[in-house]
């Protein structure tokens, strides 16, 4: 498989047919009259009843925000001409969110009333952390003494310092639109969780961001309650944080739908690292939107772990807006059950000698499982001595599993290195012969391969206790028995 | 010169380690052969006292899956060729200080047993070993050298199980049981050990992982309880030492950007680790300095003991300086085309293979 590992050199490719239209644009079926104005355009001929009537639900459950109402109406306005999504639209085609839609969609109205502190995950309270349940901030859970000077985290209406407000509302909305589900965060988010880091300031540790999902519809119901938290971070000039956001409740038994959105604005030379796990219900859905801009000569790194929900989709945009940025995307899903994990990535380069790696991995350890990946890689016309790379690689296990992978690079510029690889593969024969050459069994060597795939991107967490409690929840999901037998 | 291959048998005491082996001052005579200087060490064959005389039989009849052992006709283990110049071995001289007198007395035991053993390359079907014959006593270190193709690393290969060769005719043998039918890692907890001649990379699990789950299968297999991270940690770290490599090594993946110098360290480590009745060690001097020889080289032999046998594939005399065989076998076209000591692989080095295939 060493053709696989390294990067094969693409010169230039033809940008793929599904590619060649904007992501966004989509071609209503029933198109009632050309257009020929945008003031004022039929909207109401385009809208699709289900999306305004959980639009509607959406800001009937939230309280009225000054600040957030330029978002909101902003993010009403894109609803209306946006259906919801059928496996006809080329960003949805192998992803099916019809298990949203045939549910009761129930927005959380309020923040939780019931006491969390018992709550084991919530013992490590000596990181930095801001606690969210069902998109709501809860500050008693939250502990963010010993931020540097002019650190600001926590919710936009806490914010004290008009400077900083003013600052982190030029960004609010931002011009990028994304996909339905983008939008209907906007109108429902009830909040905007702010993480500011000043000009030239570095913040020490990780910052956790946890978002614990506590309402849910019990198996078997139709009841999905919905939360919408949004957050936005802004690094300035040089500054540098790293984030952990962190995605978890219900013990796979709870249905509920998680619909987040962060949006990354990375100022000159400035660093973001960013770690994302995702460990929801399997009963829950996941949709998830990451959205970031960088500005010249900084930093972005992600390494997501996604293992949860039943269906689960992060939508990763990133979106160069200064030369010299470095991108990394380290992805790795896991799909053990009846379940969907989905990854849309877009790395859009607009200035000269953007450097992006890409690796992607995931596994498929059930025969209704699927994941899906789509990598799309733009490289613009004045995007010159461009670096990038992308590499996916998904493991499948059962029979009847399933995996969609759509690489795909756009390179209009002509002095760039790119490359792409994708293999979907079963366990690398040699590397198992070389365990039972050592008298380790057929069984326990494939167990001790499989968790050995997801460790090549799990080993890239920044922080080593992250690394281990990645590392232990996926060898648990991968080998319950052999927890068990631990445990004991 | 022309070579001329002659079959004979050894006498009885060369089933003993390699210390006493041949001391040929003079031409070799098919059918006298001198007795060696240190007959004394015929005293652990307290039954046989005499050397067999010389047979020119080419098949052995030992029935091997029987274990009493000391019953069998020893004197026809070898199928030897020897040419018929003038030996000047001084082998015995030299190694003494590996060398351990066998243990309890008795006569060594056969290990391994291979009978006109025939493989094919699974995908292609072409014929790669041709009746390779082989049989290797406790105690023994043998050292198969042949041409690049000739089939060495294939048999090592089979040996352990490997799925791209097919076993298409013959019998493996060791310890009294049918190699042939176990699986890999039944092999290696049998009790046979490959040192990979290129080991693979596996990213994702570290070395110490690996190390810690192939061990305590061992300790599983001879009913002995496992041992924790800790515990294990007490077990390698004189283990390091040995072939010293530093403790940080553990914590690297398995082979993952390694040189060639570590990986082979590392595949004498899991020697080390798990030991082996019969390490089969493919090329570990490639690729090695002389410093990493050096250690290679000592740790293969501090784990040397009476009860251990040794089969070195290699294409230089300079690892068989460090490891001092008892029997050196030429491999030629998938079959054993002469047996000799350590003479053969000077005579190699000056003249090549080509000395040795004409007949």
């Amino acid at each position: 498989m060493a053709a696989v590992s390294a990067f094969t050199p693409i010169i230039r490719t033809t940008p793929s047919p599904s590619f060649t239209t904007p992501l966004f644009t989509r071609t209503p079926k029933l198109k009632p009259l050309p257009l020929t104005h945008h003031s004022s355009p039929p909207i109401a001929a385009l809208s699709d009843p289900f999306v305004l009537q959980i639009a509607e639900s959406f800001e009937d459950s939230i309280p009225s925000s000054p600040t957030l109402e330029k978002l909101r109406s902003f993010s009403s306005e894109s609803l209306l001409s946006t259906p919801w999504p059928s496996r006809k639209d080329e960003p949805f085609r192998f992803t099916d969110t019809s298990f949203i839609k045939q549910s009761e969609i129930i927005p959380v109205s309020s923040p939780p009333q019931q006491s969390f502190n018992n709550l084991s995950l919530f013992q490590d309270t000596h990181v930095l952390n801001l606690t969210l349940i069902d998109g709501y901030v809860m500050g008693s859970l939250s502990q963010l003494s010993g931020l540097p000077d002019g650190v600001f985290v926590g919710s936009l209406c806490d914010i004290n310092s008009d400077e900083i407000t003013k600052r982190v509302l030029e960004f609010l909305p931002v011009s990028e639109p994304g996909d339905l589900f983008w939008s209907l965060n906007g109108v429902g988010s009830p909040d905007l969780v702010v993480v500011y880091v000043p000009e030239g300031c570095k913040v020490e540790g990780c910052l956790h961001l946890r978002y614990f999902s506590s309402e849910g519809g019990v198996k078997g119901s139709k009841k999905l309650p919905v939360s919408n938290p949004r957050v936005l971070v802004v690094v300035e000039k040089g500054g540098e944080v790293g984030i952990v956001e962190e995605y978890m409740g219900g013990d796979g038994e709870l249905s509920y739908w998680t619909n987040a959105v962060m949006e990354v604005v990375i100022g000159e030379e400035a660093k973001v690292s960013h770690s994302y796990i995702q460990t929801q219900s399997l009963s829950a859905a996941h949709i998830k939107w990451t959205s970031v801009r960088q500005e010249k000569s900084s930093s972005y790194e992600l390494v997501e772990v996604s293992t949860g929900g039943k269906l689960s989709r992060h939508n990763v945009h990133v979106q160069q807006v200064g030369s010299d940025t470095i991108t990394g995307l380290s992805t790795f899903h896991l799909s053990g059950n009846d379940q969907t994990q989905d990854l849309h990535s877009k790395i859009v380069l607009d200035h000269p000698r953007g450097f992006s790696r890409q690796l992607h991995k995931c596994i498929v350890a059930h025969s209704l499982g699927q994941a899906v990946f789509d990598g799309n890689i733009k490289v613009n016309r004045f995007a010159q001595q461009t670096d990038a790379g992308q590499l996916t690689r998904s493991l499948i296990l059962e029979p009847r599993a399933t995996v969609n992978v759509k690489p795909n690079l756009q390179i209009v510029a002509d002095d760039v290195k790119c490359s792409h690889g994708a293999a979907i593969c079963d366990l690398e024969e040699d590397q198992l012969f070389y365990l039972q050459a050592r008298g380790i069994d057929l069984k326990t060597a494939r167990k001790a391969l499989i968790v050995s795939f997801g460790a090549e991107v799990i080993e890239r967490f920044p922080s080593s206790d992250l690394r281990k409690k990645v590392e232990l929840h996926v060898k648990k999901l991968l080998d319950p028995e052999g927890h068990v037998e631990n445990s004991m | 010169m022309t070579l001329k291959k002659i079959r004979y048998q050894p006498p009885l005491t060369m089933t003993c380690t390699w210390h006493t082996l041949l001391y040929y001052q003079t031409p070799i005579q098919p059918l006298l052969l001198r007795q060696p200087s240190t007959m004394a060490l015929l005293h652990r064959f307290n039954c046989r006292s005499s050397p067999s005389p010389p047979l020119l039989t080419t098949k052995s009849t030992t029935n091997s899956t029987v274990f009493s052992l000391s019953t069998l006709p020893r004197h026809r283990r070898f199928h030897r060729k020897f040419p018929s110049f003038k030996l000047t071995a001084t082998l015995a001289a030299e190694t003494t200080a590996g060398s351990v007198p066998s243990g309890g007395g008795g006569p060594p035991k056969l290990v391994l047993e291979v009978k006109d053993l025939t493989a094919v390359i699974s995908e292609s079907g072409q014929k790669i070993l041709n009746g390779v014959n082989l049989s290797i006593y406790e105690g023994e270190i043998h050292a198969i050298m042949g041409k690049n193709g000739s089939g060495k690393s294939t048999f090592a290969k089979v040996l352990v199980g490997h799925k791209d060769y097919e076993v298409t005719g013959g019998s493996v043998v060791f310890k009294g049981e049918n190699l042939l039918e176990m699986e890999p890692e039944d092999r290696s907890l049998a009790g046979l050990f490959l040192s990979f001649q290129s080991p693979v990379e596996i990213p994702g699990v570290s070395n110490s992982d690996f190390l810690q789950m192939a061990y305590n299968a061992r300790r599983r297999k001879l009913g002995q309880p496992e041992l924790d991270p800790l515990q294990f940690y007490g077990y390698i770290m004189p283990k390091l030492e040995m072939v010293n490599i530093k403790a940080d090594f553990l914590n690297r993946n398995v082979n993952e950007g390694f040189s060639g110098g570590e990986k082979k360290r590392n595949e004498i480590l899991q020697l080390a680790v798990l030991g082996a009745e019969l390490a089969i060690l493919d090329e570990i001097d490639s690729g090695l300095d002389v410093d990493a020889l050096r250690d290679v080289s000592k740790a293969v032999n501090a784990l040397m003991t009476p009860t251990n046998s040794v089969l070195m594939i290699t294409h230089y005399r300079r690892l068989l300086e460090f490891i001092k065989p008892t029997y050196i076998h030429i491999m030629d076209e998938g079959r054993i085309s002469m047996t000799g000591d350590i003479s053969i692989a000077t005579l190699l080095e000056k003249e090549g293979y080509k000395a040795m295939s004409s007949s």
